[in-house]
């Protein structure tokens, strides 16, 4: 089948960081990304079934993995070569069309009894990753066996597959998975009325995070940080009070929550601040300047996948704040799967807006190339269109 | 950033008629700002303070030092200055205002004016401005009424100058002092100024009255300790008291009264603590 | 005495007029048939001002002479006008720096030795020691800062006392250390009818509490103008206040004023007539034009501010407040009255580089608005110059600029406020008491060299007037987004504006500039 395969190769790696992770590089011959034709991956046991794609999104982490700069920290938690695709929406063998929950815990391995993390609930975070009816792998996309969205079939466990709805058409259906990891982010932060909150970056991960914090934790104040005036369109449309630019973020929250503002020498600190911040672009800067603009005692959520950044933790320390990570998803408080969650909300919110444009696996060189400066280009989530390949 | 310097001049050159009539239609031309004050603002305006800072530093003040192998001796009298004094010196030659003025310390010396004689050099307006450039001068009125020279030098002592300033009226002719006309001890008064005594010697050797060219030889400053009348101190007599300081430092004598007492001096000359 | 003020007319002869660009000046052609109105040119000065003022001390109006209300042992507090007047800056001596060593001399003189001068400057911001030294003079200034000398803290709780309520229950604070002194020697320059009076203890020494009740909306629509003291509604405010505190606290009031001559000798251009320009002068202009088009902004900056005008002093009066002014206002309007027949259509203004909130800062798009549609538009007695639905065209870079030392404040009322509504009484309901509540501005306000977080409030109200009688305000030569946030037409070049005021104003329109600074007072009949 064809498919889009992601090689381990140091001195592809070694070239790829080299130059920076430019576009034409990263896509090159030289990288560790080809096109080609590759074996369709085997049922590993009773339960799987064959999911073939119609819309495969491009996740940040997926662009982060292709241009080097991904922490090595998922290394060993990764199965080499893999095609990588975890925001699928497919159909199955049968026709039902369905969206993919791309975590592969302890269920889907066959492993019983569950590891203490699925138990929980939270599949993202199973500790028997290494063991099981697959090779290591977080997520479909990241594992050898599976496959992945960016090729013409993927294999996924029944406890993986949730159907979708006739009124979710499949640009809306793409991004549910993304959603469902807002959700996650969005029941972990917790916000109460009374708080102000603030989302910093309006890429996908953003805006997905502004309309969950709206529908599930609505906030006193909800102040999403935009660089793209397109951005903030739809952070505005998705639920957010103010819409700030990047460079005046500090002047903007400091009036808003009424603070004391103090000029660094680097950077500005507010006294008093934010009581939430939702961090989503995983980048040094933003993660500097929430833990400065988040009040004392506050919370800080990483949404965004960060690497391996360079953080003050000076501002983290004195100001007693609680940074945690929000990875996933799973199976929320409230007893109901994360995914349910998103599939119940996503009809509502008019998510085809941020779908677009779509590429043909042919032509991934520019699909990857337009991703990777999507705000500057008035896009969102940009993704692959698989149906062509099946006509 | 726009160069529009073509366009503009000619606008300026349709709109004032350069080269041609003046319009009938205008109104009769009026100066329509009042008239300059007579003490020569214009020296004491910028550019003319930053070329003058330049000329001095790099110039005129090394120059002197060159020349005259300069000693000064009490110049931590002028250093801690709080407010604007009258610097009453001896006047021997035209060398002194240059020497003085090397022999101050910088801060000082940017904000001192010099009293020139209108009648000597005011008579030709180049000189005038030429001095007025070099050396910051005001015309200082020597014949006729005092009373528009008090005026203009308490003006420029408001603002915030130090007035430098040759009591004795014209130069001696023999290097020995004469005695001081009692205005120093008026605009005191009339300001509440303190009065620095200022003794030069050796500059009648440099270039004495008559001989219009100057020749290297040893020149020393003495500052003494800032006068102040006492209350109720009469013109006269206080002029009479500055007059006598600068004779004493002229003779060397270490008079407490006129050098200060060691403590003094060793707390005028105290290095500044962190700003005033 | 030179001449009175005029109104030309433009024809065909006529030289290219001044107009002011913020930091800059251009030429512009105005159509023919514009009136151009001129200040009258700058009385002569007193000849000897210390002893003006001697005399003044000694024989006051309606109050014994200064000498005899010093005695040993008193508490004595002098205030003293801030720096936001007289613009630009005086050069040393300032007048009041005459008027201050005259009677502190007095108090030397007499023993008293409890004496306090405070700079008078309410909601303004704090003066840099600089600024002061620059008001005071070296003498005073080092004489007796920083304990007995300093500004006064409008949001100090316990250094301001509310001293009454008036009759139509307008509150009354008063610094603590005016209400507890023996004595407060006021020390005024009135530089614009619009100062001087009551107004000075009432707002100078007063509180958020004190002046919110005549700096409202309301109040100010209905001072028409307030440069002209009888027809305001907030003088008359002023003077209920004022009454109150003569009734608490013993004043005696020192007014001063000047003349116009606003500019020094190397920009005698901007003083003078066009037609009475010199070639000196035309080089003047050529050479600050091409300094202004070509000079990076903190230059520029730099070279404005410090310009230093060389004014005469043409009055001085002490003693009673009500007879002081009414002498100093007489010889204020004697400078600045100029007679114009009829109001027209179209106004132009060149907007200067410096109006009385931003000495030493740039004038923000919110101070524009401050200077052209308040102060400049409300120099008038009478009726406005402009119409009932005419159009203000006003030239200004107006570029999204602020000072954060001394603004603060106007950015976020910029930022938050002007996004949301312009309508002064809406902006005022909404937003006024939380920015004069702000902890932060509060902090920067008594700390640094911050106006009060109220004060963009009182810059924008200082406009109601205008936007209310005018039907357009156009911008020339403005940043195009910063001007239709104000809510604003931009055009780029005068002759641009002139054809969409037509809009509003039909074809044919009469225009009249006002060539100012040099201030002056338009009495239009």
């Amino acid at each position: 089948m064809l498919a889009l395969q992601y090689v381990r190769s140091v001195p592809a790696y070694a070239l790829v960081r080299a130059t920076g992770g430019h576009p034409s590089v990263v896509t090159s011959d030289l990288s560790m990304l080809h096109l080609g034709d590759v074996l369709e991956p085997g049922l590993p046991g009773p339960g799987w079934m064959r999911v073939r794609p119609n819309l495969s999104g491009i996740c940040g982490s997926d662009t982060a993995a292709i241009t080097g700069h991904a922490s090595l920290y998922l290394d060993p938690l990764t199965s080499y070569p893999f095609v990588p695709g975890h925001e699928v929406v497919g159909e199955l063998d049968d026709g039902t069309r369905v969206v993919v929950e791309p975590a592969l815990g302890c269920l889907v391995r066959g492993i019983a009894p569950e590891c203490a993390r699925c138990a929980e609930g939270r599949p993202g975070l199973c500790e028997n990753v290494t063991e099981g009816a697959v090779e290591v792998g977080l997520q479909t996309g990241y594992c050898a066996s599976t496959g992945g969205g960016w090729g013409e079939v993927l294999v996924a466990h029944e406890s993986q597959l949730h159907a979708i709805p006739e009124r979710l058409p499949d640009d809306a259906a793409v991004l549910v998975e993304p959603l469902a990891c807002c959700i996650h982010a969005a029941l972990r932060g917790a916000a109460s009325p009374h708080d102000v909150v603030v989302v910093q970056g309006a890429g996908t991960i953003g805006l997905l995070t502004v309309a969950a914090v709206r529908l599930f934790t609505p906030p006193k104040r909800l102040i999403a940080v935009a660089k793209y005036p397109f951005q903030r369109e739809q952070a505005k449309r998705l639920g957010a009070d103010m819409l700030v630019d990047p460079d005046e973020v500090f002047q903007r929250v400091r009036f808003a929550t009424r603070a004391r503002r103090l000029d660094g020498v680097d950077r500005p600190l507010l006294l008093g601040g934010a009581d939430l911040t939702f961090e989503c672009t995983g980048s040094a800067r933003g993660l500097n300047d929430a833990v400065r603009f988040t009040r004392a005692g506050g919370r800080v959520v990483a949404v965004g996948m960060p690497g391996e950044e360079r953080i003050d933790w000076g501002p983290i320390w004195q100001r007693e704040l609680t940074v945690t990570g929000a990875y996933a998803y799973g199976t929320e408080k409230t007893g109901e799967r994360t995914f349910e969650l998103a599939l119940q909300a996503a009809p509502d919110l008019a998510l085809k807006q941020l779908t677009g444009p779509l590429f043909s696996l042919g032509d991934y060189r520019d699909a990857i190339a337009y991703a990777l400066h999507a705000g500057r280009q008035n896009a969102v989530k940009v993704a692959f269109d698989l149906r062509d390949l099946r006509a | 950033m726009k160069f529009e310097l073509i366009t503009d001049l000619r606008t300026v050159r349709s709109g004032w008629r350069w080269g041609g009539v003046r319009p009938a239609s205008w109104p009769e031309a009026a100066p329509g700002v009042p008239a300059r004050a007579s003490n020569l603002d214009w020296a004491r305006q910028e550019p003319v303070r930053s070329l003058r800072w330049l000329i001095q530093r790099g110039l005129s003040a090394p120059f002197a030092r060159a020349v005259t192998g300069l000693r000064v001796e009490g110049a931590e009298w002028l250093r801690e200055q709080k407010r604007p004094a009258i610097l009453a010196a001896n006047h021997v030659s035209h060398a002194d205002t240059v020497v003085l003025l090397a022999a101050l310390p910088d801060r000082a010396r940017e904000q001192t004016v010099v009293g020139a004689a209108a009648d000597y050099w005011y008579r030709r307006p180049m000189l005038g401005r030429l001095v007025g450039l070099a050396l910051n001068t005001f015309p200082f009125v020597r014949t006729g009424s005092a009373q528009a020279v008090l005026h203009s030098s308490s003006q420029l002592l408001r603002s915030g100058w130090n007035l430098l300033i040759y009591p004795e009226g014209t130069r001696s002719p023999d290097g020995r002092m004469g005695s001081f006309t009692p205005g120093v001890g008026h605009l005191a008064n009339e300001t509440r100024s303190p009065v620095v005594p200022i003794h030069v010697r050796g500059t009648h050797r440099v270039m004495p009255k008559g001989r219009p060219y100057f020749l290297p030889a040893p020149v020393e400053v003495r500052f003494g300790k800032p006068l102040e009348a006492h209350k109720g101190e009469g013109s006269r007599a206080f002029t009479k008291r500055v007059e006598d300081a600068v004779r004493s430092l002229g003779r060397g004598t270490p008079a407490t009264e006129v050098m200060g007492s060691w403590i003094d001096r060793w707390r005028a000359a105290a290095p500044r603590n962190g700003g005033r | 005495m030179g001449r009175p003020g005029a109104v030309i007319e433009v024809d065909r002869n006529t030289p290219p007029t001044l107009f002011h660009y913020g930091e800059g000046v251009r030429l512009e052609k105005l159509p023919l048939g514009s009136r151009i109105v001129y200040a009258p040119d700058p009385m002569e000065p007193v000849a000897h001002a210390e002893r003006a003022v001697r005399r003044a001390l000694g024989h006051p109006l309606e109050d014994d002479p200064l000498k005899e209300l010093l005695r040993p042992g008193m508490k004595l507090t002098v205030a003293f006008d801030d720096l936001s007047l007289p613009l630009p800056p005086m050069a040393q001596p300032d007048v009041r720096q005459l008027v201050l060593e005259e009677v502190i001399e007095m108090a030397a003189e007499k023993g008293v030795e409890d004496v306090h001068l405070i700079a008078a400057n309410s909601l303004h911001r704090r003066m840099t020691v600089d600024e002061i030294r620059h008001i005071v003079g070296d003498r005073i200034f080092s004489t007796f800062y920083p304990d007995q000398l300093y500004n006064h803290d409008a949001e100090d709780p316990d250094g301001n006392v509310l001293i009454g309520t008036t009759s139509q229950g307008e509150e009354v604070t008063l610094s603590r250390r005016a209400t507890e002194s023996d004595l407060v020697v006021y020390v005024n320059l009135t530089f614009v009818p619009m100062d001087g009076g009551h107004k000075s203890l009432a707002t100078g020494l007063g509180s958020y509490r004190s002046v919110r009740a005549h700096h409202t909306v309301d109040t100010l629509v209905n001072s028409r103008s307030y440069m002209h003291p009888p027809d305001s509604a907030l003088h008359y405010s002023c003077i209920r206040q004022g009454q109150l505190i003569e009734d608490t606290v013993r004043c005696f009031h020192i007014e001063t004023s000047v003349n116009n001559h606003s500019f020094p000798a190397v920009a005698n251009f901007m003083q003078k007539r066009e037609t009475d320009w010199t070639p000196a002068d035309q080089a003047s202009f050529l050479a600050v034009k091409q300094l202004t088009d070509l000079a990076p902004p903190g230059v520029k900056r730099a070279v404005f501010h410090s310009m230093r005008a060389p004014y005469g002093l043409t009055s001085v009066q002490a003693g009673q407040v009500d007879a002081v002014h009414d002498r100093t206002l007489e010889t204020v309007r004697r400078q600045m009255l100029v007679e114009v027949e009829g109001q027209t259509d179209i106004v132009t203004i060149g907007i200067p580089y410096l109006g009385p909130y931003n000495v030493n800062a740039i004038l923000n798009p919110v101070l524009v608005v401050c200077m052209g549609l308040g102060y400049l538009f409300n120099l008038y007695r009478g009726k406005p110059v402009v119409r009932q639905g005419g159009v203000v065209i006003m030239a200004h870079p107006c570029r999204y600029e602020f000072d954060s030392v001394q603004h603060p404040s106007y950015i976020d009322f910029y930022d938050e406020v002007l996004a949301d509504t312009r309508d002064p009484a809406e902006i005022e309901r909404k937003y006024e008491q939380c920015f004069a509540e702000d902890p932060w501005y509060r902090q920067l306000y008594r700390r640094s060299n911050a106006y009060h977080g109220v004060h963009p409030f009182y810059a924008w109200y200082w406009a109601a007037h205008a936007l209310q009688h005018v039907g357009d305000v156009i911008v020339v030569g403005g940043e195009r987004s910063a001007v239709h946030h104000l809510g604003f037409k931009c055009a780029s070049t005068l002759g641009d504006a002139l054809e969409m005021a037509e809009q509003t104003v039909g074809r044919y329109p009469s225009v009249t500039h006002l060539h100012l600074p040099p201030l002056f007072l338009a009495d239009v009949q």
